[in-house]
């Protein structure tokens, strides 16, 4: 048991279990269908490349606060561009976010300021355009011939929304596990410092990680606006608290150098899965805020440095499990 | 040894261009307010005073939060609002009852995720961005999703004016007082400050780092308590719409006034003057007529300006 939850990346696998244990303890096995699946499909290719932008920069000893703000702005790009030319939206909006990405990535590597304020103050910015370029309301996108496009499954279950996600995912999996430059993001993560002697450039890795980082949310805020034919400046502003949970489902450690993509996918996965059994089952929308503000603490409390030690002061602190000292050795 | 001497002087030069652009970007602030017409009249001024104090009162929490070295707290907006829902249910009681409770549930809410944070040292971030999700969930369950209204009178002690200064302004004057002499002067405040610039030597010193962690978060809910019970008193109802983005325009008033992302520097009085240039600035883009979608951008760019010349 010990190995079993000591094993970062069984971790997403133990909370599907769970899920799923209980959703069919809830009677949920008569609503396992083909529009389960299609639903949870559809919240992975929203949340999936959302988390993955978070989860590498937490790899790498960072956190991107301003990931939603990457996702609004490229829906809110992708839709005013998009009545002209679909593709040329999407392309604005993951060209936007790899610049502002950069951007970010550049202020933190140069003048070595904290990723944390760097993209707090990224975030607000980001927010600010989105204001700008919607004009303060929701703005709508009048094909609904692209919804239907981007949301129609192409291949069984999946819609091309969800097959461009996955292959995101599955692309940053291969640089991972197939080039060089994924040992290099695991050593500046784990130690910048050693990194830095042993040769690993992390100036450039942390910009492009930064970098793909705009890129990807941009592009899922993007694909979203399209599936819902409109965009808006707040829409997407919670969406920070699910990735940042289903990257440390995922299991990456804040304290970097630790995590996978493909862990990260498992994570996001298990988060929708929850999300969509929660609304199959008919539990009403902020119950899935407790369940997944639930998760996140719980996982944050079995990530936190000093929990051993903790466990161990109240164990000694029970009346029956410390044994009375023998009074001949007083 | 030029080098050496080239590598000491460096920082003090940089030190006084930061400060220069300091004193350059507050001139220009007070020259654009002055200049711009309507802004000297008083119903302006007492406005912008007004709503300042509410982002105020919480920016004064939030300092404690980043000071201690737990960066930001993403919960503390929507435990304001859940905050002005607890004042306005426990108005039946008598509204000082329903304050003195209102702040002991402030204080409890944030002091446990203080006490999660320092006790097992867990990340701050998701400690409060999962309380963030929780609350807002809990709360709108309680609530059913609509804001609790207070009929009559009750609360109109709470909405005047204390003298020539309206009431709001006077509490957050109060606050930045205590806020401060708490943290300058006292043990606790002291401890608050060394734990954010250096936990390793709180430790050294034989304090538990758990306890000023802990104290940091307990202060931030004191304080933000004012700002509910204030804002619950102001619009009649307790509802969760509140204290949405308070967060982020508390931590945004804390770092303009030129405290420490990573803490260990700052002080209160910082965060009020930080507060005072954000309203002022968002009252002369106001009265010169700038739209609200250009006067978040132009936040968010000053944000991001205050955090590029906080470079050390």
């Amino acid at each position: 048991m010990q190995q079993i939850s000591g094993n970062r990346s069984m971790r997403p696998f133990i909370v599907l279990a769970a899920v799923g244990l209980v959703f069919l303890a809830q009677g949920g096995s008569t609503l396992v269908s083909a529009s389960l699946g299609y639903s949870i499909l559809q919240q992975f290719a929203t949340l999936g490349p959302i988390a993955l932008s978070l989860g590498l920069t937490m790899i790498i000893r960072h956190f991107d606060l301003s990931v939603a703000g990457h996702a609004t702005v490229g829906g809110c790009i992708a839709v005013t561009l998009g009545v002209a030319s679909p593709i040329g939206g999407i392309a604005a909006a993951a060209i936007f976010g790899l610049l502002f990405g950069a951007l970010q990535g550049v202020l933190i590597v140069w003048l070595r300021l904290g990723s944390i304020g760097v993209t707090l103050g990224g975030l607000l910015t980001l927010n600010g355009f989105a204001y700008v370029i919607t004009g303060n309301q929701e703005i709508s996108l009048q094909r609904m011939e692209l919804a239907q496009f981007v949301d129609d499954p192409l291949f069984l279950l999946a819609s091309p929304r969800f097959l461009l996600a996955a292959a995101l995912v599955v692309l940053a999996g291969f640089i991972a596990a197939r080039t060089r430059l994924w040992p290099q993001i695991q050593a500046t993560g784990s130690d910048p410092q050693a990194a830095v002697v042993a040769g690993v450039p992390t100036g450039v890795i942390t910009l492009v990680i930064f970098a793909l980082s705009g890129l990807l949310s941009a592009c899922a805020g993007a694909l979203l606006s399209y599936s819902l034919a409109a965009a808006s400046p707040t829409a997407l502003s919670n969406i920070l608290v699910p990735a940042a949970a289903a990257a440390i489902i995922g299991g990456v450690s804040l304290g970097g150098g630790r995590g996978h993509p493909v862990g990260i996918a498992g994570g996001v996965l298990v988060l929708c899965t929850l999300q969509s059994c929660l609304t199959a089952i008919g539990v009403k929308p902020f119950a899935q805020d407790i369940v997944t503000g639930a998760v996140l603490l719980a996982v944050g409390i079995s990530d936190s440095v000093e929990l051993k030690r903790r466990l161990h002061d109240l164990r000694r602190l029970l009346p029956g499990r410390t044994r009375p000292r023998p009074t001949s050795e007083l | 040894m030029s080098t050496l001497l080239l590598s000491r002087r460096l920082p003090v030069a940089a030190d006084r261009m930061a400060t220069a652009i300091r004193i350059a970007a507050i001139g220009c602030l007070v020259l654009f307010a002055v200049t711009t017409p309507g802004f000297l009249s008083a119903p302006a001024i007492r406005s912008f005073l007004t709503t300042m104090s509410f982002v105020g009162c919480v920016a004064v929490g939030m300092s404690f939060i980043t000071i201690g070295g737990s960066l930001m707290s993403f919960s503390l907006g929507v435990g304001l609002s859940a905050t002005t829902i607890v004042f306005v249910a426990a108005l039946p009681l008598g509204l000082w009852p329903a304050a003195g409770l209102a702040i002991l549930f402030s204080c409890l809410l944030n002091g446990v995720q203080g006490l999660v944070i320092g006790y097992l040292r867990a990340n701050p971030i998701i400690v409060t961005m999962a309380s963030f999700a929780l609350i807002t969930g809990i709360a709108t369950q309680i609530t059913a999703g609509r804001g609790i209204y207070a009929f009559g009178t009750e609360t109109a002690a709470f909405k005047g004016n204390l003298g020539p200064v309206p009431l709001p302004l006077a509490v957050f004057l109060g606050v930045v007082v205590t806020g401060q002499a708490i943290l300058g002067h006292t043990r606790i405040g002291r401890q608050i400050i060394l734990t954010g610039s250096n936990p390793r030597s709180v430790l050294a010193a034989g304090i538990e780092p758990w306890r000023p962690i802990t104290w940091s978060f307990v202060l931030a809910g004191f304080f933000t308590a004012f700002a509910a019970i204030l804002m619950a008193a102001r619009y009649g109802s307790g509802d969760l719409q509140h204290g949405i983005g308070m967060e982020y325009h508390a931590i945004s008033a804390v770092l303009v006034g030129g405290t420490a992302i990573h803490g260990g520097s700052g002080s209160i009085l910082r965060t009020f003057f930080g507060t005072l240039i954000i309203a002022v600035f968002q009252a002369v883009l106001v009265l010169r007529g700038f739209s609200t979608e250009l006067q978040h951008l132009a936040l968010g760019v000053l944000v991001l300006l205050v955090i590029i010349l906080q470079r050390k």
